[in-house]
């Protein structure tokens, strides 16, 4: 205990810390997306996954096609009422822990199109973490959006995590 | 002893090539398909009844998001039917800087299509090769508008400002080196044994079953007949443009697949002739602030680089907002020859098909 | 919500997108309806010139009468020179050598044909559509090998009829565009032309969804963009752009998937053993 102030020689070589802190980093820098790319906005998002805004330096580079294999969806487009219940269905697909990104105006709100068939909102249908306005956003946005993600990951705590899956299942 | 039964499966809305939310109900022997039904609907968002309570200025705003891969050519085909409707002469001025901006668009929505049929055949490098060239085009065209992909890049009558200074020495470095990125995808593609045996033979649709489903673009041309709206119904200054349609007869994936790449080098021609002759004068026509139709109909179309874009607007008496609006969207048509073209075939090989009919289900759906 | 200190105001309700607005007129382009409307036009510009120089009598004789001064006599407004780049096209009389032989091979059968901001025109008999465009495709005079398109409006405000369908057709050979149309009212169900263009197939399946026109000896007429279960033809003038509420669903809800499932399965989403819509 005495000087905690001043490093240890054993502290040289070892790191400790909490386990919750590594499986958070663990996350977030290796957050593995699943192919959503419903409209334009996945333009864009393939244009973040080329080699001018490069997305894999973050360790998200490996776009998922399977739901079970991924940790982040991104909602990239227009949700419409068709579409919906399949939205829901692969985000149930999805293992815990997983987030969600709602990439664009159309799954924040509903974007320009307020008609029939549109849902206004991807919120509607799953519950989202990020939301990144534009239309579309650029490339740089929808990487200061995932920054954003991978900081509420890290400061993200576990035990209310779970806490929050025992009360939504009841 | 073993049981012989046709399985369905579902080739369904959220699949790795990134096509959009197409769904297709295939029936298959073993790894035979013998009967494909698409399903689509997933994106329509209502486009053309949203339209009806838009100005006719605003109209173009949601013809962007359409077929989201070629914006301008959408922006370019509305431009057009408007001024077509009330009868407006463009500067030629504008039509020279319009048709540039077209042909840019038709190498950008080119340069997708490769990426995206490579990606899905399995060729992974091309896909950053050819969106290395696409961000130098959204320079261009975030220099001109403002805006990398939703354009809304051209007004009624024109063009709402003329070329940013710079503008024609970006064109320039941009067109000096881009036949040598050509070049660069073709060494990648064309003699490689492995994407020829996937393309060749795939696909099949000869011209008569084409033109009687109605498909056009290249997807006709790689099928012998000649017939590209540019040279056809001329608009914008394509009539004073000297560039060829390139055409195949074997039409199969592999004979699209050269025709799209033949097509890029004719833009940059049309490009580099477009930024030569370029006339002086102004870019906007002068029209009233409000614009009040009387009662007319046109269908005005235009050579996207999927096929044949149609629109088709009536005007009412007095009205500010298209009385109708409709899209031919030639993905739409296209995509209904794709049970035809891939029966009997294996499903890797459908998912080449959809890729070489280059369908986006932006304009699809609507 | 907006409160009144807040520099927004939402006036949502007001909006063009939450209102149905029915059309009054018919906006359907016709030469006859044209050239009436010009010789109207005419006529009432004459009648009031006319009137104002028959006021102006009368009130001249009155001046001279009560001993005051005449008034002023009326100017003949001319109309001012439009200076802007804009000329509207109007409908002429068919002189093409395509409508002249549609209306010399058919007869009766073409109600109307006109030439119009450089687009061909034929409007023709309902009954016998099937019959014209296998005319339009087979003929050599003719040869209108693609039907580009095929699409229809809603009229509501018209008496006679409800809908108009129309068909571009196009020459490859001849680089040449035919626009046809029927006039049909509530309930007819034109002979679907599948038979001459197979390409009409998902264009009247569309027509169907988005507006309600039957076709006869359809192969599938069944919903295309919209869901199957979907309620109401959007593009029909009375259907407000927000829709009937479907789109008001909150899929959150649904712990169990119930929910979902019931409606996946509405929508045909399962791709499992579908049964044939029931015919209406």
């Amino acid at each position: 205990m005495g000087m905690m102030n001043q490093p240890t020689a054993l502290e040289h070589v070892l790191i400790t810390t909490k386990v919750e802190k590594i499986i958070n980093w663990s996350r977030a820098t290796s957050v593995w997306p699943m192919t959503f790319g419903l409209a334009c906005c996945a333009i864009e998002m393939m244009a973040a996954g080329a080699a001018r805004f490069d997305f894999d330096r973050f360790g998200s580079g490996i776009f998922r096609a399977s739901p079970r294999q991924s940790d982040l969806m991104i909602v990239a487009g227009t949700v419409t009422y068709k579409m919906a219940p399949i939205i829901k269905q692969l985000y149930d697909q999805m293992p815990e822990p997983k987030w969600v990104i709602a990439l664009g105006s159309c799954a924040t709100a509903g974007g320009p199109f307020d008609s029939y068939h549109t849902i206004q909102g991807v919120d509607k249908v799953v519950p989202v973490d990020i939301y990144i306005p534009g239309c579309p956003p650029r490339p740089e946005s929808l990487i200061y959006g995932f920054l954003k993600l991978q900081d509420k990951i890290m400061t993200s705590s576990m035990a209310d995590r779970y806490k929050e899956i025992f009360e939504a299942v009841g | 002893m073993f049981k012989n039964e046709e399985m369905e499966i579902n080739m369904g809305p959220q699949h790795p090539s990134t096509h959009g939310v197409l769904r297709l109900k295939l029936k298959l022997d073993g790894e035979v398909v013998t009967q494909c039904r698409p399903v689509i609907g997933y994106l329509h968002r209502g486009v053309e009844k949203i339209c009806e309570n838009k100005t006719f200025f605003q109209g173009q705003v949601w013809t962007d998001r359409m077929d989201y891969t070629s914006a301008v050519a959408n922006n370019l085909g509305w431009a057009e039917a408007v001024e077509k409707l009330f009868g407006v002469t463009v500067p030629r001025r504008a039509q020279y800087i319009r048709t540039m901006l077209t042909e840019f668009n038709r190498l950008a929505s080119h340069l997708i299509w490769l990426a995206t049929h490579a990606l899905d055949i399995g060729a992974m490098t091309v896909f950053l090769y050819t969106f290395r060239e696409r961000e130098a085009i959204l320079d261009l065209f975030e220099a001109f508008c403002g805006a990398r992909l939703t354009t809304t890049a051209f007004r009624i009558g024109g063009l709402r400002e003329d070329l940013p200074p710079g503008f024609e020495k970006m064109v320039r470095t941009f067109l000096a080196r881009f036949p040598d990125c050509i070049e660069e995808y073709e060494s990648l593609l064309t003699e490689n044994r492995i994407w020829k045996k996937r393309t060749i033979g795939i696909g099949k649709l000869s011209a008569e079953d084409a033109i009687a489903m109605g498909v056009t673009g290249p997807v006709l041309r790689a099928a012998g007949v000649a017939y590209d709206i540019r040279k056809a119904f001329p608009y914008a200054a394509y009539a004073e443009m000297d560039f060829e349609i390139p055409t195949r007869t074997e039409a199969d994936t592999y004979a699209r697949y050269q025709v799209r790449l033949a097509e890029m080098r004719q833009s940059t021609r049309i490009i580099q002739q477009c930024l030569d002759g370029l006339p002086e004068g102004p870019v906007m026509a002068k029209l009233p602030k409000v614009l009040r139709s009387e009662v007319n109909e046109v269908y005005h179309p235009t050579e996207c680089p999927k096929g044949e874009l149609g629109y088709y607007l009536v005007g009412e008496k007095g009205s500010t907002n298209p009385y109708r609006f409709h899209v031919r969207a030639p993905g739409f048509i296209n995509l209904q020859a794709l049970p035809m073209m891939v029966k009997g075939s294996l499903v890797a090989d459908v998912i080449a098909t959809i890729g070489t009919l280059d369908v986006v289900l932006g304009e699809i759906d609507r | 919500m907006a409160n009144d200190e807040s520099p927004y105001v939402y006036d949502l309700a007001g909006a063009p997108n939450h209102q149905v607005v029915m059309p009054k007129t018919v906006p359907l382009p016709s030469l006859k309806t044209y050239l009436e409307e010009q010789a109207a036009a005419v006529a009432a510009d004459e009648a009031k010139w006319a009137k104002a120089q028959a006021d102006f009598e009368a009130a001249k004789a009155k001046a001279e009468a009560d001993g005051k001064d005449a008034p002023k006599p009326p100017v003949r407004a001319v109309p001012r020179p439009d200076t802007n780049d804009m000329k509207f096209p109007a409908p002429a009389p068919a002189t093409d050598p395509d409508l002249l032989y549609l209306q010399s091979v058919l007869g009766a059968k073409v109600e109307e044909a006109f030439q119009q901001a450089g687009e061909l025109t034929c409007q023709v008999d309902k009954s016998a559509i099937l019959e014209i465009l296998t005319l339009c495709r087979d003929d050599r005079a003719l040869g209108y090998e693609m039907l580009a398109d095929e699409t229809a409006t809603h009229y509501p405000a018209a008496k006679d009829f409800a809908f108009a369908v129309v068909y571009h057709l196009t020459s490859i050979r001849r680089c040449k565009r035919l626009r046809l149309r029927i006039l049909v009212p509530e309930g007819f169900e034109p002979e679907s032309a599948v038979a001459v263009y197979p390409t009409a197939n998902w264009l009247e399946r569309e027509i169907w969804d988005m507006l309600g026109i039957r076709f006869q000896n359809h192969p599938d007429m069944t919903r295309i963009l919209c869901p199957e279960d979907w309620e109401g033809h959007p593009l029909r003038k009375e259907y407000p752009t927000l829709g009937l509420g479907q789109r008001d669903i909150d899929f959150r809800e649904d712990r169990s998937g119930v929910l979902m499932r019931i409606a996946m399965e509405k929508a045909g989403n399962l791709g499992i053993n579908i049964k044939p819509p029931k015919a209406e």
